[in-house]
C-alpha cells in the first residue's frame, strides 16, 4: 500500500527556545514543528578537549520541553552540523547524536541538513564549523561525494532526506550545474528531497548571485518536499539571512507562484532568530502563522503518493 | 582537490588579509593549496567578488557573537586591543565551537596567558570565565538519562 501525502501542507516554524511562548500564545496556528538536533547536545570533540568523557552530552530538559510541545503536531530534524557537502567523511558519531535526538522524540517525519560546507578538511576542533555556509561548486564530483552520504543518512535516521538551498554572497564561476539543476539531480537519483527556502533565494537575488524566476523555472516542483519562509535585514550594502524579519512579500510573491506546483510539499516552516523575538512580538508572529496557513489553502490539492526514504 | 578548495574558501572567508593577497597576486592560491586550474580560477573570482566582503563580515560576527554574548565584561575591558586578539586567536583557532558557552571557555583559556597580571582585563576575564564554567556546569549538570516523552 502506498501512503498518501496530506491535502495541503502544514504549517508550522523552526523550534527555538521562545517557541513555547508562541505555542502558548496561538497553539491552533502551528501544525508542524522543526528543531535542530544540534540544539540539544553538547559536542566536546573526540580528543583533550572532551576531557576523557563522552563526546556528545545531551540536554535531556530541552529534549522533555520540546517533547511536550509535539502531541499533535508533526515533527522534522533539522541539522547543519554534519555538513554533508564537505570533502571529509561522513561524521557517524554525530549521525549516532541525530539518530538519538529522533529516536528520543518518537521518529523525525523527515530530515534535512544544508547544501553548504559547515566543516573544512583540516579544521582543528571535531565538530567545527567553517563561521558560515561555504557555497559548493555544483559538479560531478561533489554529487558523487554527496549521493552515498545521503543514501546512508536516510537509511540511519529510517526517514526521507531533504537539503535546503543556501543563502550565498559571492557566485561560484564555472559550474557543471546550476543549483536548481543539482537539486534536481539529487532527486532524480532518489537521493533526498528538496527544502526550498525562498528567504535564501530572494538573500541570492538581492546580492547578484541568483535570478529567482531563473531558478524556479529551473527547480523541479516534485522534488520540492518542505519551503522555509523568514526575512532578513540590510547590513553593510548587503541583504542578510539574519531571520530578522517577518517575511518580505517577494518572498511570499514567489510562494503563491510557485507552491501551488509542488504536490509532494509537506510543510511551510517560518524560521526567525531567537534574539528578535521580543522586537517581532507574539501579535506579529500569530499574523505571519495565519498567512502561512492561508498560503497552506493555496496550495491544497489531490494527495499525491509518498516517496520512499530508501530512494 | 575539492578538500583543499573547500579549505582554500573557509581560509577567505576567515581571513580579509588573504583575499587581499589572493586578490593582489594570482600565485597565492597555487602556492598554498592543491587546486585544479578550474578551482583556482573559481576561487579568484571569488576573492574579487564584492560578496566576499559581506562573507567575511558574517564570518567575523559569527564568531564574535559567542564572545559578545558571554564575555561582555572582558570585551569591553580589552578595548583597542579587542579587534588585533580576535584576529590572532581566529587566526589560530580558524574553527569557532558550535556552542557558545565551549567557545568561550576555549577563548578565556587562550587568552589568559596572554594578559598580564596586573592587566585591567584579568579581572573582568576571571569573572566572565567563571560565570562561563558555572553555565556550562549548570546547563551539564541538568541532564538526565530519563526518557524526555
Amino acid at each position: 500500500m502506498v501512503a498518501s501525502l496530506p491535502r495541503r501542507p502544514r504549517v508550522g516554524l523552526l523550534y527555538n527556545p521562545s517557541t513555547p511562548a508562541l505555542l502558548a500564545h496561538a497553539p491552533e496556528l502551528v501544525e508542524h514543528v522543526s528543531a535542530m538536533p544540534d540544539r540539544f547536545w553538547f559536542d566536546f570533540g573526540q580528543g583533550p578537549e572532551a576531557g576523557g568523557g563522552p563526546r556528545f552530552r545531551h540536554l535531556r530538559p530541552a529534549l522533555a520541553e520540546l517533547a511536550q510541545a509535539l502531541p499533535g503536531r508533526s515533527l522534522a530534524g533539522h541539522g547543519l552540523g554534519l555538513s554533508l557537502p564537505s570533502a571529509l567523511p561522513l561524521d557517524e558519531g554525530m549521525l549516532a547524536a541525530v539518530s538519538e535526538v529522533s529516536e528520543a522524540l518518537g521518529g523525525f517525519a523527515w530530515y534535512s541538513e544544508h547544501l553548504s560546507v559547515f566543516a573544512t578538511p583540516r579544521a582543528r576542533v571535531p565538530n567545527a564549523q567553517a563561521g558560515l555556509g561555504l557555497p559548493l561548486a555544483y559538479e560531478q564530483a561533489q554529487l558523487e561525494l554527496l549521493l552515498p552520504k545521503l543514501r546512508r543518512l536516510a537509511q540511519r535516521l529510517g526517514c526521507r532526506v531533504l537539503l535546503e538551498n543556501p543563502a550565498q554572497f559571492t557566485p561560484v564561476p564555472d559550474m557543471d550545474y546550476s543549483e536548481p539543476e543539482f537539486l534536481n539531480l539529487l532527486h532524480q537519483q532518489g537521493a533526498c528531497g528538496t527544502l526550498l527556502d525562498l528567504h535564501n533565494l530572494l538573500v541570492c537575488a538581492r546580492n547578484g548571485v541568483a535570478d529567482p524566476q531563473d531558478y524556479l523555472d529551473a527547480l523541479d516542483p516534485e522534488a520540492v518536499e518542505e519551503v522555509h519562509l523568514a526575512g532578513g535585514d540590510e547590513f553593510g550594502g548587503f541583504y542578510m539571512d539574519s531571520h530578522a524579519s517577518l517575511t518580505p512579500p517577494e518572498v511570499w510573491d514567489w510562494a503563491y507562484d510557485f507552491l501551488p506546483r509542488c504536490r509532494r510539499l509537506r510543510a511551510i516552516t517560518l524560521e526567525y532568530q531567537e534574539s528578535y523575538f521580543e522586537l517581532l512580538g507574539l501579535p506579529a508572529l500569530s499574523r505571519e502563522l495565519e498567512r502561512m496557513h492561508a498560503l497552506a489553502e493555496h496550495c491544497a490539492q489531490p494527495a499525491a503518493p509518498e516517496l520512499s526514504h530508501a530512494g | 582537490m575539492l578538500a583543499d578548495f573547500q579549505q582554500a574558501l573557509a581560509d577567505l572567508v576567515a581571513s580579509p588579509p588573504l583575499c587581499n593577497a589572493v586578490r593582489a597576486d594570482e600565485t597565492v592560491l597555487a602556492q598554498r593549496y592543491c587546486l585544479s586550474e578550474r578551482e583556482r580560477a573559481r576561487l579568484q573570482a571569488m576573492a574579487r567578488h564584492r560578496g566576499m566582503q559581506a562573507a567575511c563580515s558574517v564570518y567575523r560576527m559569527n564568531r564574535i557573537t559567542p564572545l559578545m554574548m558571554n564575555l561582555r565584561a572582558t570585551l569591553q575591558a580589552l578595548g583597542e586591543r579587542l579587534p588585533g586578539l580576535c584576529s590572532r586567536y581566529w587566526a589560530e583557532h580558524a574553527s569557532g565551537h558550535t556552542h557558545f558557552y565551549l567557545e568561550s571557555a576555549r577563548f578565556c583559556e587562550w587568552l589568559a596567558p596572554r594578559l598580564a597580571a596586573d592587566d585591567p582585563a584579568q579581572a573582568a576575564l576571571v569573572q566572565d570565565w567563571a560565570q562561563v564554567r558555572e553555565a556550562l556546569a549548570v546547563a551539564l549538570s541538568l541532564e538526565g538519562d530519563s526518557d524526555p516523552r
